[in-house]
């Protein structure tokens, strides 16, 4: 019989390789393609069977994939994944398929390739699932035209107009803000600090505001409607000093 | 569910209807795909670009055909129609969200010298 047309040899991928199955057989609408090795990588999926040939998956193809053990679908445990594209059979297009995969007309419109990757190790499935969910997060569909993509305009940038600072990758924990301490924050915590000594001496209590103490018992920092530590002194957070 | 650590997600999400589909994180969901077939699981994330993680899914395939996945990704792209739970109360989960957002916002990185007293509209 005819090799798969879209089978070629290809070195197995060496960068960003997030997961890596050995001995898994890949399977495109219902035919086996044999045995062989899954790589998931950051740039593609690619599966290369052990004589070498194989193929690759761009992320932004892959509509879903997914974990089956529903062995009354399938009789083996899988990975399942969904490809918009067209990927050539043994038997091609033009004849219908006499075993019952059968072309439906709407194929035209939206083309669909299933394959399945059966792993002999089980167990692997759900590190082999969290991978390619990581991967495809790093593909967000570029043509995406719900989204307003329109993002970066200065009207969204309310965190920078807060800080009236610039680019904030992400916020730090408590123990890692304070290794990042430039000298001014250094200033300003120091100068906070020394107010809140003052206030807790004087028996007031600044709401949201967090002292050694309260910085340990709110560890991720969630906490916001503190009520004051003696109550009725004040409603809300405007401390005059 | 949790809120993104990305300055950029969590903007979208804020502006967007994502949000709501944040809010939905643990609900039983029904999602219709782009080519007719259905998803309905437990819904465990959902990020700012739609891009939809499911457990214990029933999937039906647009031939019909019924089968149960123990976790289903999707692509936001692929997602033509989220069904919104009845039991939701979708102002509610909107405006939870976004107190979460804000919570993040205001309190994540005290230590690079933020402004650490609540804005009065935030109390």
């Amino acid at each position: 019989g005819g090799a798969m047309s879209f089978l070629k040899r290809f070195p197995p991928p060496a960068e960003g390789v997030r997961h890596r199955q050995p001995d898994t057989e890949a399977v495109l609408a219902g035919r086996s393609l044999g045995a062989g090795t899954l790589y998931i990588a950051e740039s593609r999926l690619s599966w290369l069977e052990n004589s070498g040939v194989g193929f690759s998956l761009d992320y932004p193809t892959i509509s879903l994939h997914a974990v089956s053990r529903d062995l009354s679908a399938y009789p083996w445990e899988h990975l399942y994944v969904m490809v918009n594209a067209k990927f050539e059979e043994e038997d091609t297009k033009e004849a219908p398929v006499a075993e019952g995969e059968e072309e439906d007309s709407d194929d035209d419109v939206e083309p669909i390739a299933e394959f399945r990757f059966v792993p002999s190790d089980k167990s692997a499935l759900e590190a082999m699932f969290s991978a390619m969910c990581e991967c495809q997060a790093l593909h967000p569909d570029p043509d995406d035209e719900d989204s307003d993509n329109d993002y970066e305009g200065e009207e969204y940038d309310v965190e920078a107009r807060e800080l009236e600072q610039g680019d904030i990758p992400s916020f730090y924990t408590y123990e890692e803000g304070l290794l990042h301490l430039t000298a001014e924050g250094q200033a300003t915590l120091e100068r906070l600090e020394g107010m809140l000594a003052q206030s807790v001496s004087s028996q007031y209590n600044m709401a949201g505001v967090r002292t050694e103490d309260s910085i340990r018992e709110f560890e991720d920092g969630m906490e916001v409607d503190i009520a004051p530590v003696v109550a009725g002194q004040f409603e809300d957070a405007e401390v005059d000093h | 569910m949790e809120v993104s650590h990305s300055v950029k997600e969590r903007t979208i999400a804020e502006n967007s209807l994502v949000i709501l589909l944040q809010g939905l994180h643990g609900h039983v969901t029904t999602v219709d795909l782009r080519d007719e077939s259905t998803a309905t699981g437990r819904l465990t994330n959902v990020d700012a670009f739609m891009n939809m993680r499911l457990a214990e899914v029933t999937f039906t395939d647009r031939q019909g055909t019924v089968s149960h996945l123990d976790e289903l990704f999707v692509t936001g792209r692929n997602v033509r129609y989220v069904h919104i739970p009845d039991e939701v109360d979708i102002r509610a989960t909107i405006e939870r969200q976004l107190q979460a957002i804000h919570r993040v916002r205001y309190f994540g990185a005290r230590d690079k010298g933020r402004k650490e007293f609540p804005r009065a509209k935030h109390k």
